[in-house]
């Protein structure tokens, strides 16, 4: 890893008794898009703080072009940070805002080269004519593109998005996606991007990092993440698995669906039987399974646009969901508090537990 | 449709309803005295009586005497230096509560304890500075203990400096407040935005967090400002007469039954008032802020 932008090694960050950050090690390459996934609390602002330098680690060490940055004071790192909030200047208008960093920042420039560049960055984010408005006068998906502008101004090698899109609606959050991607593709900018939103993470990053409480407990391509999650809990916030507790004995899961036959099964600190959304089977309940099957009423469905999620639950409360792909032909039409019975192929399901095999 | 006809009119009448009690109010004690003063202004004086008799007599006799006239300047020279030694010392402490002090609770406790000494009574306030400043005061006798000086500083009490003194003191407070609310309100993250951009500590102040709390120093300084020159009592016990303010004017005139320059002198000040809040609000849009 001797091309890695961006290093770090054993970073720790505690708040008192809480532990914001364990330990946390990762090497980021030049021009990579890595987007950090995890639960709200699971420490993943706080890791891009300590990056920005807003927060200095408690212990381990911080390398960025192969400087050890970490007691270096945020205005001299040059690394851009884009606030979830934006937090633009809210007496300025667009072109002061952009242009803040180059009239006011380190190496200030003469006013005609800070105009013309904060003109180009304005032009390359799509706000040509807006440049002298004020920015309360503009739309939130606006407002994201000056945050990012002003970001992008100052030429960073790093770019560090904190949850950028979670202000917006999801209409812009997708055009803002198409554009932060052909960003980068121009710039050659490296972009480590915090989300809470699966989705956003799995669309977006090159590596999927994923983090629980404080740790990384995964990093892998976005497809491998997807279809191996290393843990229950990534499984879980990918939140296209249904997950079921039970046991995990001599190669057979026994679980609330009956006793299945386990050809793999990852190491784990508790047995997890994971089936994903749209592997699940409906069946009518009178139909006698050979396999995994498991009874439960069908609750009701919500319309996603290219698929549809139906919702059950069984009889001790456990919500299940199924997702039918329309591409796959019309759904069918399921009758609610009406009994059924859930099925799959077990060799498509993701086993965890104590015995790995 | 029908609905909306009759509602907007029956709105119309709550509206007028809730705004009577008020209107009433101010009429009777607010415009009608300001106008019963701008009227006896013109009343006739004479030495022991004062008759409805239009004339410019007092109006021409303030203008004329360099005592009313000095008193005027005299006004406006205390209401700006204490306007300026207000900001001096309140915008540091209000920058200190409502920025740096990132405890909601201890910036509440530190506001709070700028109020303290209005506990007691204005008078003990103002009464209070005269054993600090006095030429056997607290401050005259720290400094000879320590040897600093040798013989009494006898220009810190019955000066203009001792008014100025008391007054910074008494009316920081209005200051630091506004101020204190206005940096409270800044979001942490624009600060830290201005500090990723490559800002140092100097130019974040000079242009992100000096001119987001210019509409808390504007509503500081018309606090500080209606209260400085309407002031009499501060210049009465701090002074030994020697300063006299518009304030003084209008004490000696009303105590001396002399109504008509009283009032002179009361239109006058308003209009200064009125002049300088007018000012004040010009620079900032206020409307915008709440």
């Amino acid at each position: 890893m001797e091309t890695a932008v961006f290093r770090l090694k054993g970073v720790t960050k505690r708040y008192g008794d809480l532990v914001a950050l364990d330990n946390v090690a990762l090497n980021v390459r030049e021009n990579e898009y890595v987007s950090f996934l995890g639960p709200s609390g699971s420490g993943k602002t706080t890791l891009l703080r300590v990056i920005a330098g807003f927060e200095t680690p408690d212990s381990g060490r911080v390398f960025f072009q192969g400087q050890d940055i970490t007691h270096v004071p945020a205005h001299e790192r040059a690394i851009g940070f884009v606030f979830q909030n934006f937090a633009l200047f809210p007496h300025l208008t667009v072109i002061q805002n952009v242009g803040f960093g180059l009239t006011y920042g380190k190496q200030p420039l003469p006013a005609a080269e800070v105009d013309k560049r904060a003109r180009e960055v304005i032009e390359m984010v799509g706000l040509t004519g807006m440049e002298d408005r004020g920015v309360d006068q503009i739309s939130g998906g606006q407002r994201q593109r000056v945050a990012l502008a002003r970001t992008l101004a100052m030429q960073p090698k790093l770019v560090l998005l904190d949850e950028p899109l979670g202000a917006l609606d999801a209409n812009l959050r997708g055009r803002m996606r198409n554009e932060l991607r052909a960003i980068r593709e121009r710039l050659g900018v490296t972009f480590l991007h915090v989300t809470g939103s699966e989705n956003e993470a799995l669309a977006m990053g090159d590596r999927v990092v994923v983090l629980d409480r404080g740790r990384i407990i995964q990093t892998g391509a976005a497809d491998d993440v997807y279809s191996a999650p290393a843990s229950p809990d990534v499984a879980h916030f990918l939140n296209r698995f249904n997950l079921f507790d039970g046991k995990l004995t001599a190669g057979k899961f026994t679980g609330p669906f009956g006793t299945v036959p386990v050809l793999a099964a990852r190491k784990s600190d508790r047995d997890v039987y994971a089936v994903r959304y749209d592997r699940m089977r409906v069946m009518p309940a009178s139909t006698v399974a050979h396999g995994p099957a498991l009874k439960a009423a069908f609750v009701a469905s919500e319309y996603l646009g290219s698929s549809i999620m139906n919702f059950f639950e069984t009889g001790d409360g456990h919500v299940v969901e199924m997702e039918h792909h329309l591409s796959l032909g019309a759904p069918d039409i399921y009758q609610p508090k009406q009994d059924y019975l859930l099925t799959w192929n077990p060799d498509q399901a993701i086993v965890f537990g104590r015995e790995p095999r | 449709m029908s609905d909306a006809t009759v509602s907007v009119p029956r709105k119309d009448w709550t509206t007028r309803l809730l705004l009577l009690p008020g209107v009433i109010w101010m009429a009777l004690f607010l415009i009608t005295p300001i106008l019963m003063i701008v009227y006896v202004s013109f009343w006739t004086q004479t030495t022991f009586n004062i008759s409805p008799d239009p004339t410019l007599d007092s109006w021409k006799q303030f203008f004329s005497s360099t005592t009313y006239v000095g008193s005027l300047w005299t006004t406006i020279r205390i209401w700006l230096i204490v306007l300026a030694t207000t900001f001096i010392v309140g915008y540091p402490t209000a920058l200190f509560v409502g920025l740096l002090v990132k405890s909601k609770t201890l910036a509440t406790v530190l506001l709070v304890i700028c109020v303290i000494p209005f506990w007691t009574s204005f008078l003990i306030r103002v009464l209070a500075w005269r054993p600090m400043l006095g030429k056997e005061g607290a401050i005259n006798i720290i400094l000879q203990k320590l040897g600093i000086i040798q013989q009494p500083i006898e220009v810190l009490l019955f000066t203009e400096l001792s008014v100025i003194i008391g007054m910074t003191q008494i009316y920081c407070v209005f200051m630091v407040g506004p101020i204190a609310f206005m940096l409270a309100r800044i979001d942490r993250n624009i600060i830290e935005a201005a500090r990723d951009l490559g800002a140092g500590f100097g130019r974040i102040f000079w242009k992100i967090i000096l001119p987001l709390s210019l509409p808390g120093v504007v509503v500081g300084a018309i606090f500080v400002s209606v209260m400085v020159l309407g002031e009499f009592a501060t210049s009465g016990a701090l002074s030994g007469r020697k300063v006299n303010l518009l304030g003084n004017i209008i004490v000696t005139q009303v105590g001396s039954l002399k109504w008509a320059m009283a009032s002179v002198v009361g239109v006058i000040l308003t209009v200064v008032m009125g002049i300088v809040i007018a000012g004040f609000l010009r620079i900032v849009d206020l409307k915008r802020e709440l």
